[in-house]
């Protein structure tokens, strides 16, 4: 058969990777920061757009989508074309492509430290930058997509197979967790609340780690590792068996996010035990990498690059068991809001991706600059650094998330809280909190040894843009269909494998879903939850805005410990106008779904001027601007509007209303204020914030304290 | 040598689940284990089991020799869990096709990762049916009501022991001892709203004969406890003992007449104490 000449186009794919190397290294750096903030809170310098509820979701963002983001776009590009044989569809595609995430990376920069957020974790950027995430993101399948279907390979290898299920979920996952109702240019209602917001925000949240962190990444492991260490995959079968069990299954998980949540029970189960059959299709993934590196175990003594692989999957192996682990009711009990989740993620995170992120980039850069690594010696120095840093960055997170959690469920002789004071469980952890620091700063301190590598690498080499190769066109003879080789066949049908991988994640979306949307009886209603008013509604705006759910959950479990120390545990019904959920995942300071009425306004006034008047040593940021910003009330009547959309049931009409409503609360307040000897204006941001965490859980307060006598 | 060391590392595992094993059963007996001490040992010994499968992985990985009529039973188990295809004989299953230089052994999926699977589906099933069809399991809602229940009941012991001191039974404490530990507690809670020295800023003055909600060791222990949610007092029942409320509370009666910095103007009526009421020092 003849053979056809192409040239890969290598130009994109080191775009790419600087990208990766770049945001990588600002994502980590911003991480340092948050994580000195929480024991020295000072080091936002009373800055707002540098406060920890603002820029932890900036940190998150940029290491899951500008860094790992990048990093699979760089193996994808690279891979893909060689895996099809054939140069990608269209190279304005590809630059659009490029060009288009790094412009979203940067809005995402800009706006999230502004305070211009959904809340919603990991999907926290605004509707305009969805819509741009979503365009780029099509113009990414097509381009891939183009690619397959030119292909002169016939059969597609199983790392195309998770490209695949990548595109597809995520496409589903941004989409569906995204709907939202624009007021302004900024700001956006989801469509969902409450327990239904919860659910949907979850799987999303969950499905991003599984098909965003995980399927690319165990993509580009199929492809990267076989290659560093020239060795054949162990088991094909294994890779057909894990690939399938690990995208229909995955797609369950979310709501183990939620256990002890008011998301009702089946949901919760739901989660649990297809948490629990996720360790073997992981596990699959991590035997095939691990196993594919027999016979060439020598050489992982010598060679980083295998040594960053062989972490990297270890890595996946210990997060994919752990999180089965801790999607377990007992287990969940004690870590969910701690830190240990925290521990668990980076082991993801730095362990996983970062590791074979670096991995890649060592073998992949010398490659397209026809040169030699710059220096063995450093690479090393990285990967034990490296290690090193996640070491000190896990251990210190379990200590933590567990002495914690024991503090707060510990009861003394007479049955009262042993530790009653919120504060006095941080502060314990504090020094931990060091410990993490120094960790994440080792391992930023290895990403910058492997900056001045790579640059090193690629000045003594020169870069080859366009790569010729050669291949027969693709064999038009159809496969047979016959038993025991029906894969093969799918593998060369790559529209059929698409539609296959469609409908295996979304037959447990639905079952999740169509239940929570269309049976009632899954939320309770609670006559006297009402709608916010109109300041309070402002209020939890700004909320939304500093990132308060960062820190402080919304969700009192139904625990004693946690009904002793805030109060009734939080039912379904009372999130029912809550557009988003802000439930929080983590509680570096208390909850507050109970805070309402708990203090005086003056008491809230003085505390977020600098919350250490308040509680000495509290580690929370001071937000004197609250005091001194005009609220802006021209934005009422909008959101009022909005969320009658959406279905709070205000009043018709009652929008041209709402702004003197809103100034009537906001003098009261003032004017309370102004009785202790505080000189409070009516129409500042802090009179609203007043107002919501004063409406906050009191709507069934008075049935909740006759039932508890 | 190597596999020697695995041996012994695989005994030592074998010993230590067993030992686990053994002690998560004593445990479950005994109740004054603090909370989360069960779910600490599951955890161990979930994460010993899983140390027992990696090594396996690892070990198998390297296995480069091919299973010998004669080897240790440990060989011969090994093999059965993972029926590998030695690395010599690898040829005989390489698959014929090849991409970009990748190429892709045909070794069967090891029989222990599939018993992991079916163990986990079948965990799974039994989880629902234990949840959902059978009710055998306690769904999140009786778990709790189950633990409220039982602290009622402590709590019901201890009132009716007389360790537990109420608002009827309460005296004021004028013992240094008692009056320090007081002070240390409202240190800690009650000086963000009081003031240190009791002169009152969120909350009012401590000092002067003045109380919004009487005054008297009654009145007073009465306010700590069930706080007055409408004017911002927490309610310190679920953070304070009874005995530490009683000690706060004469703490700050003891502050009676003394002359704050900075005292915040009087709230309240004007408090004289009942004649009948003879509440003196006592002890406990």
């Amino acid at each position: 058969m003849e053979l056809e000449k192409f040239s890969y186009d290598n130009g994109i794919v080191r775009k790419f990777a600087l990208a990766t190397v770049l945001w990588g290294f600002i994502g980590m750096l911003v991480g340092v920061l948050i994580a000195t903030q929480l024991f020295m809170p000072a080091l936002n310098f009373d800055i707002s757009f540098l406060t920890f509820g603002r820029i932890r979701p900036l940190h998150t963002n940029a290491v899951i989508f500008a860094f790992v983001g990048n990093a699979i776009f760089t193996g994808v590009y690279y891979s893909l074309q060689r895996l099809c044989k054939a140069r990608m569809f269209n190279d304005l595609l590809s630059n659009i492509h490029f060009w288009g995430w790094q412009l979203i990376i940067v809005s995402a920069a800009i706006t999230l430290p502004l305070g211009l957020t959904t809340s919603k974790e990991y999907a926290e950027l605004e509707w305009p930058i969805d819509i741009a995430i979503a365009v780029v993101w099509i113009i990414f399948g097509i381009n891939m997509f183009g690619t397959i279907f030119k292909r002169r390979e016939k059969h597609m290898y199983v790392a195309i197979w998770f490209y695949i299920a990548t595109w597809v979920t995520i496409t589903v996952l941004h989409v569906v967790n995204s709907l939202e109702l624009p007021a302004s240019f900024m700001k956006s209602y989801p469509i969902y609340a409450g327990v239904q917001d919860a659910l949907v925000q979850w799987w999303y949240g969950h499905n991003a780690v599984a098909f965003f962190l995980t399927t690319p990444v165990l993509g580009l492991m199929y492809y990267f590792l076989p290659k560093a260490a020239n060795r054949p995959i162990y088991s094909y079968r294994l890779s057909i068996l894990h690939f399938w069990a690990l995208i229909f299954i995955y797609i369950w998980a979310g709501p183990h996010h939620l256990l002890y949540s008011a998301l009702p029970d089946w949901a919760q189960s739901l989660g649990t035990v297809f948490s629990i059959m996720l360790i073997a299709p992981s596990w699959g993934g991590m035997l095939n990498g691990l196993l594919t590196l027999r016979g060439a175990w020598d050489r992982v003594r010598e060679d980083p690059i295998l040594k960053f692989m062989v972490v990297a999957v270890t890595a996946y192996g210990m997060s994919t068991f752990e999180g089965p682990m801790l999607s377990l009711k007992n287990v969940n009990a004690i870590a969910h809001f701690t830190d240990w989740i925290i521990s668990h993620v980076h082991i993801g995170a730095l362990g996983w991706n970062g590791m074979l992120a670096f991995g890649m980039l060592y073998w992949l850069v010398p490659k397209l600059y026809r040169t030699d690594l710059y220096s063995k010696k450093l690479a090393n120095l990285h990967f034990w650094i490296a290690t090193l840093g996640i070491v000190f960055y896990a251990s210190s997170m379990y200590w933590a998330g567990i002495a914690q959690s024991l503090m707060w469920k510990q009861f003394d002789a007479s049955g009262v809280l042993q530790y009653p004071n919120f504060l006095e469980t941080v502060l314990q952890i504090i020094p931990m909190y060091m410990i993490r620091m120094f960790g994440g700063t080792l391992y930023l301190t290895g990403v910058v040894i492997m900056m001045y590598n790579l640059v090193k690498t690629m000045k003594q080499g020169s870069f080859l843009a366009e790569e010729a190769a050669e291949a027969p066109p693709m064999d038009k003879k159809p496969d047979r269909f016959v038993k025991g080789l029906r894969h093969r066949w799918l593998e060369g049908k790559a529209a059929v494998f698409t539609v296959l991988a469609f409908v295996a994640i979304l037959v447990g979306t639905l079952v999740e879903f169509v239940p929570m949307f269309m049976v009632k009886s899954n939320i309770p209603t609670i006559a006297s939850v009402k709608p916010y008013t109109p300041l309070e509604l402002q209020g939890r705006d700004i909320y939304i805005r500093e990132g308060c759910n960062n820190c402080h959950s919304q969700l009192i479990r139904p625990f004693r410990s946690e009904t002793e120390r805030y109060g009734e545990y939080s039912k379904a019904g009372e999130f029912v106008y809550d557009h988003p959920f802000l439930w929080g995942s983590k509680r570096t300071g208390p909850d507050l779904h109970r805070v309402g009425g708990k203090y005086p306004n003056l008491w809230h006034y003085l505390h977020m001027e600098n919350p250490r008047s308040m509680s000495p040593g509290s580690i929370m940021p001071s937000y004197p601007w609250l005091l001194t910003n005009d609220l802006d009330i021209s934005t009422t009547p909008t959101k009022i509007n909005v969320m009658r959309t959406l279905g709070v049931p205000y009043p018709d009409g009652y929008e041209e209303i709402a702004t003197d409503e809103l100034m009537a609360q906001a003098e009261q307040i003032a004017e309370d204020l102004q009785n202790a000897g505080i000189p409070a204006e009516p129409n500042k941001e802090i009179i609203a914030l007043i107002a919501y965490l004063q409406r906050l859980g009191t709507d069934i307060k008075a049935s909740d304290l006759s039932e508890n006598k | 040598m190597r596999s020697k060391f695995f041996n012994r590392f695989n005994f030592i595992l074998l010993i230590s689940i067993l030992v686990s094993a053994f002690s998560f059963t004593q445990a479950a007996g005994q109740s004054d284990y603090p909370p989360g001490y069960y779910d600490i040992i599951a955890v161990a010994l979930v994460i010993i089991v899983m140390i027992a499968f990696l090594g396996l992985i690892y070990f198998e990985s390297r296995k480069d020799r091919e299973l010998k009529q004669g080897e240790s039973l440990w060989d011969k188990v090994k093999y059965m869990l993972t029926r590998s295809t030695p690395i010599e004989k690898e040829a005989d299953i390489l698959l014929e096709h090849e991409y970009d230089g990748i190429r892709e052994l045909d070794n069967r999926i090891p029989p222990w990762f599939n018993g992991l699977f079916y163990f986990t589906i079948l965990f799974g099933i039994y989880y629902l049916l234990n949840y959902h069809v059978f009710h055998t399991g306690k769904l999140q809602y009786e778990e709790y009501e189950e633990e409220m229940k039982l602290a009622a009941m402590q709590k019901a012991e201890l009132i009716e022991s007389g360790a537990m001191i109420n608002e009827e039974t309460v005296t004021m404490l004028t013992d240094a001892a008692s009056l320090s530990a007081g002070k240390e507690i409202f240190k800690k809670n009650c000086v963000a709203c009081h003031l240190d020295d009791g002169g009152g800023l969120v909350g009012p003055n401590l000092t002067d004969e003045y109380w919004i909600h009487g005054g008297g060791i009654k009145n007073v222990f009465k306010t700590i406890k069930y706080g007055v949610p409408a004017k911002g007092m927490i309610r310190w029942e679920t953070q304070l003992s009874p005995r530490q409320i009683q000690e706060v509370a004469s703490y700050v009666l003891s502050l009676q007449g003394t002359t704050p910095a900075n005292p915040k103007a009087p709230e309240g009526e004007k408090w004289e104490e009942p004649a009948a009421d003879n509440s003196g020092s006592s002890s406990m």
